[in-house]
């Protein structure tokens, strides 16, 4: 896209071209710094001092001296820095997905016009409005075995199941909690992408006779695609530092201690910065990898500032 | 092609699903009996409105209000500067809009509770701590990625033309940026809106490490923290499920009151199933 | 290229009709939403004043039976109009509150005067230098002060910290089930085994989740197997010397495998216990003596008169041993009332009605002469009989290390993830490193 050219070409346009493309240019970086400024602020000079805390060996809260890389590799060499992982990428990996089906399905539904479409998207929305706190111990209470709020209200479940005690359905139990509360989240991002679409199109591909999945599958899905893939994104890389509900829920047994849990157990339980800010810069690399693999097939869509 | 039953069944599922947890959050929040608290069964126990005032003895609201002011600024501030930001990106010429938004994302994909004792060192030295500002600073920065990410997006999306047409009759970028482009994208910015409030409310870690304590400033996941039973060991669960419930009746009203601007881009019945 | 509205309008048309009610709408909106809220913020921006003239003592407790320490703090308050104490509730989970009490003393920060610390801190806080050495005030408490919560407060042969609360370990058992309370805990198991069957409820319910109650309950196993972690001064490891560690992580093995346990046994903490015992669903139960008062109550208890409580068993039969637990209010290093503070703190161990207002409301108080005012009561009674013989964790600093990696290791090891040997092996090592 090329706005001096397209303004050259167009009848309008009062300015030379010169005046517009500077103009531009310095209105764009204008419309940016805020924003830099403000993450710059923020989030440059404690992710810098951490990553410089990870250089350093600890013996708990003193400083020992400076250790090149060995906290680092103390890291990578622990079972547990694997096992947390696996955890967290399986939780991930599951949520996340059943997080895009069901937030797809909410979407969809929200889009239509139907008598009572307002408290519909409302109560759609319920989940995700509780805090995460409370939620968090709302499903340690039904799920765990005392009170047994679930066990009591399934009808296949055993009245005494421990769910919280079991390897294998400690991470279910997780990741249904975690679906009910965040596919809401999808199903907004998704909506604010279905919005673009032109009813024109669908019209014209209704009166060439396409059924509706079709319709679905040929005009919704590839204009949401960029839509989709931003979601992906942000839900991904919130999940893979999921904290608050495997603490709460299962404290980490039976296979559920993800990497920010790590983090946090050397940061506030067994105190030791230097241990904590390697396994942060870890889990921040791994976290970025990911992202970076979606950013690229993001910036594709989205900076060329056109629709397929 | 409409099955008007499978739509209702459909429907009654989804608001099942969404809403059961919701029942057992207010059926628990009357019990005011230490057995029934703690027992599965719906129905059991004497109920009573003991754990609401409890709740609101402890100043919960002030907490509502702390939270209300944190959030709402929070959202107003971000969005003024995300939706600069991604029109930029969007549609202004820009040097390196890759390397700008992949360095947004990374900054604020660190470890939150990494950052939490660095940050709480300059806080304390900038006097930051046990302040509005103390946490509106924080949030505004960490959600400005996904601001500017879906905005950029809807404004990639809308036609060009319609700019230049602005353009065409005497406006300038700023002008065509606010009364045509901002009008259009009100999706966007109300689901961008919604998220960032949410996000704002619900935060737990940087509140309670900034302002843990002090009723001025204190917000409500914090407070519902320090919710105790009326004896040691004791779970709150009946005062924490009456926060919960006195805390989601006003986000209620706002998401229905939103959710009309989320999908009013659309008209009746164009996306048709 | 025209945006088909409802009523197909030209682009114009519809530009014009939404801008204008759109920023209608959202200027109304943004104003309703942003006037309250400023109006709020103006009006929060007002600070609390203080009275000038008098010292403040700001008291940091958590937020668990803070009803209790503001009566100790009302009784102070009401003799010392000049320098009133004024709670600062920390939150509930104990460590988040030992994170807000260490990023305060990390910073040196005055806030607090007065901190009620657990007594598994005492080690760690006074190596950081965060405490106010208070070797000048023992006198006032030496026989005075329970021995067992005294030496909780000691750390390197100092006192850092003035005894306030205590708590020890019981065993309740349901005296219609059972008719005298086992004295080792291979019988209360066959017993424990026998009555629950003919009932169909569990044997025993206890602190069996992943977290500090379950590092106690397995020290208590250790403890009654004759165990030691460290020696008196603890500059060796006696851990597993003898096998005693094994021979406790074996047991809780054995007790999951075989039933002994109840159900969820794993995921306990002394709440769900509680309950469990509350509602009739076990025969045995270990906790702290808080449940007492609860499940007296009738209405809301199904054993009301149905229980009794006894000292924990140990293994060979004889004798008892149980762990200690409680607060110790201790001084900010960097106070700046340390004098006003320390007589605060020694006032809420040693004055006869703060002491016993805290005994009753259930919470064993330190002072040893309200155990002779409340002997009558059954609670105490046994109380008396349990707290000379109540162990402390060691005062170590890095108590919390060594509490994780207790977790880490027997935790897995009695659910069957890991082999009980290399787990205990496991754990002497790590003690091995902390000297």
């Amino acid at each position: 896209m090329d706005f001096a050219k397209r303004a050259r070409d167009s009848d309008g346009g009062r300015e030379g071209e010169h005046r517009w493309t500077l103009s531009e240019a310095a209105l764009a970086r204008l419309f940016v710094a805020p924003s830099v400024l403000m993450l710059a602020l923020v989030a440059l000079f404690p992710v810098l001092y951490a990553g410089s805390l990870s250089l350093y060996l600890y013996d708990g809260r003193e400083r020992e001296g400076f250790t090149g890389i060995a906290n680092y590799t103390h890291a990578l060499s622990d079972e547990r820095f694997w096992q947390a992982i696996l955890a967290t990428f399986t939780f991930t990996g599951s949520s996340v997905t059943l997080e895009l089906l069901i937030g797809l399905g909410f979407a969809l539904l929200m889009a239509q016009a139907f008598r009572g479409q307002g408290p519909t998207r409302a109560v759609i929305l319920v989940p995700w409005v509780i805090p995460t706190v409370v939620a968090a111990q709302m499903w340690y209470f039904m799920f765990n075995i005392q009170p047994g709020f679930i066990n009591h209200s399934l009808p296949l479940v055993p009245r005494d199941f421990n769910w919280l005690g079991q390897k294998g359905w400690t991470m279910s139990a997780l990741i249904v909690a975690d679906v009910w509360k965040t596919a809401p989240f999808m199903a907004l991002l998704l909506l604010a992408g279905l919005q673009v679409i032109p009813p024109e199109l669908y019209e014209s591909a209704r009166v060439d006779g396409a059924s509706a999945w079709r319709r679905f599958l040929h005009i919704t899905l590839p204009i949401l695609r960029p839509t989709i893939l931003v979601a992906l994104l942000f839900r991904t890389v919130d999940a893979l530092r999921v904290y608050d509900l495997p603490k709460v829920m299962t404290n980490g047994t039976f296979g559920t201690e993800t990497l920010s849990m790590l983090v946090e157990r050397y940061v506030v339980q067994t105190v030791n910065p230097g241990i904590a800010s390697a396994l942060a810069v870890l889990t921040f690399a791994t976290v970025l990898g990911v992202s970076i693999i979606f950013v690229s097939f993001l910036s594709r869509n989205l900076l060329l500032g056109s629709r397929a | 092609m409409a099955k008007p039953i499978l739509k209702f069944a459909g429907l009654f599922a989804i608001v099942a699903w969404c809403l059961f947890p919701f029942v057992w959050l207010i059926d628990t929040s009357l019990k005011i009996n230490d057995l029934a608290l703690n027992s599965p069964n719906l129905f059991e126990g004497p109920i009573g409105p003991n754990n609401y005032l409890s709740v609101i003895q402890q100043g919960f609201t002030y907490n509502l209000r702390n939270s209300f002011v944190v959030a709402g600024t929070t959202t107003a501030l971000c969005i003024g500067m995300g939706s600069l930001g991604a029109y930029a990106v969007a549609r202004l010429r820009l040097r390196g809009k890759a390397f700008l938004l992949s360095g947004v994302l990374a900054l604020s994909l660190f470890p939150p509770v990494a950052l939490v004792p660095p940050l709480y060192e300059v806080w304390r030295h900038a006097d930051l701590l046990n302040t509005y500002q103390g946490m509106i600073v924080p949030y505004v920065a960490f959600t400005l990625p996904l601001t500017i990410f879906i905005l950029t997006n809807f404004f990639a999306a809308l036609p060009v033309e319609l700019e230049e047409q602005a353009r065409v009759d005497g406006a300038s970028h700023l002008q065509a940026f606010y009364r045509i482009i901002v009008p259009l994208a009100a999706p966007g910015v109300a689901s961008a809106a919604i998220l960032v409030f949410v996000y704002a409310w619900n935060e737990f870690l940087l509140a309670s490490t900034f302002a843990p304590r002090d009723l001025d400033v204190q917000t409500v996941p914090v407070a519902i923290a320090s919710f105790t039973g009326s004896v040691q060991y004791q779970r709150p669960i009946g005062t924490i499920t009456a926060a919960c419930v006195i805390v989601t009746l006003p986000m209620i009203l706002l998401v229905l009151l939103f959710q009309r601007w989320i999908v009013a881009g659309l008209t009746a019945g164009s996306v048709k199933g | 290229m025209s945006e088909k509205g409802s009523d197909g309008m030209s682009l114009e048309e519809l530009l014009g009709r939404r801008v204008d009610r759109r920023t209608v709408l959202r200027g109304a909106a943004l104003a309703s939403l942003s006037a309250p809220a400023l109006a709020l913020w103006l009006e929060a921006c007002q600070s609390q004043s203080s009275t000038p003239g008098n010292t403040q003592l700001t008291w940091a407790v958590p937020a668990v039976a803070k009803e209790i320490r503001q009566k100790t703090a009302d009784l102070w308050n009401a003799q010392h109009s000049d320098s009133q104490v004024r709670l600062s509730v920390l939150p509930e989970q104990a460590d988040q509150q030992r994170q807000q009490i260490a990023l305060e003393l990390n910073a040196k920060s005055s806030t607090f005067d007065v901190i009620a610390i657990d007594v598994i801190w005492t080690g760690e806080f006074a190596k950081n230098g965060w405490l106010e050495n208070l070797d000048d005030v023992r006198s006032k408490l030496d026989g005075v002060s329970l021995p067992g919560a005294l030496e909780s407060a000691q750390w390197k042969g100092h006192l850092w910290a003035i005894p306030y609360v205590t708590n020890a370990g019981f065993l309740y058992y349901r005296k219609d089930l059972v008719a005298s309370p086992p004295k080792s805990w291979d019988e209360l198991m066959s017993v424990g085994l026998q009555a629950a069957k003919g009932q169909g409820i569990a044997p025993f319910v206890g602190q069996g989740a992943k977290y500090e109650g379950f590092v106690v309950n397995y020290l208590e196993y250790m403890w009654a197997a004759g165990g030691n972690l460290f020696n008196k001064d603890t500059s060796k490891v006696l851990f597993n010397a003898n096998g005693e560690a094994l021979k406790a992580t074996q047991f809780m093995r054995q007790s999951l495998t075989a039933g002994f346990y109840a159900a969820g046994f794993n995921t306990m903490h002394e709440e769900e216990a509680r309950i469990t015992f509350q509602s009739g669903k076990a025969v045995f139960m270990r906790n702290w003596p808080y449940a007492v008062s609860l499940m007296n109550k009738t209405g809301d208890s199904k054993v009301v008169g149905k229980f009794d409580i006894a000292p924990l068993p140990t293994f060979s039969g004889q004798g008892s041993v149980s762990a200690l637990g409680g607060l110790n209010n201790s001084i900010s290093a960097y106070s700046k009332n340390k004098a006003k503070a320390k007589a605060f703190a020694t006032f809420a161990a040693t004055d006869p009605a703060a002491q016993r207002a805290i005994g009753e409301a259930s919470e064993p108080p330190t002072l040893a002469s309200v155990y002779k005012d409340l002997a009558a009561d059954p609670v105490f009674k046994v109380l008396g009989q349990v707290l000379p013989d109540a162990r402390p964790r060691p005062p170590v600093p890095k108590w919390n290390d060594i509490s994780a990696a207790i977790q880490d290791q027997i935790f897995p090891a009695y659910n069957g993830e890991k082999d009980p040997a290399a787990a205990v092996e496991a754990v002497r090592k790590f003690l091995e490193s902390t000297l």
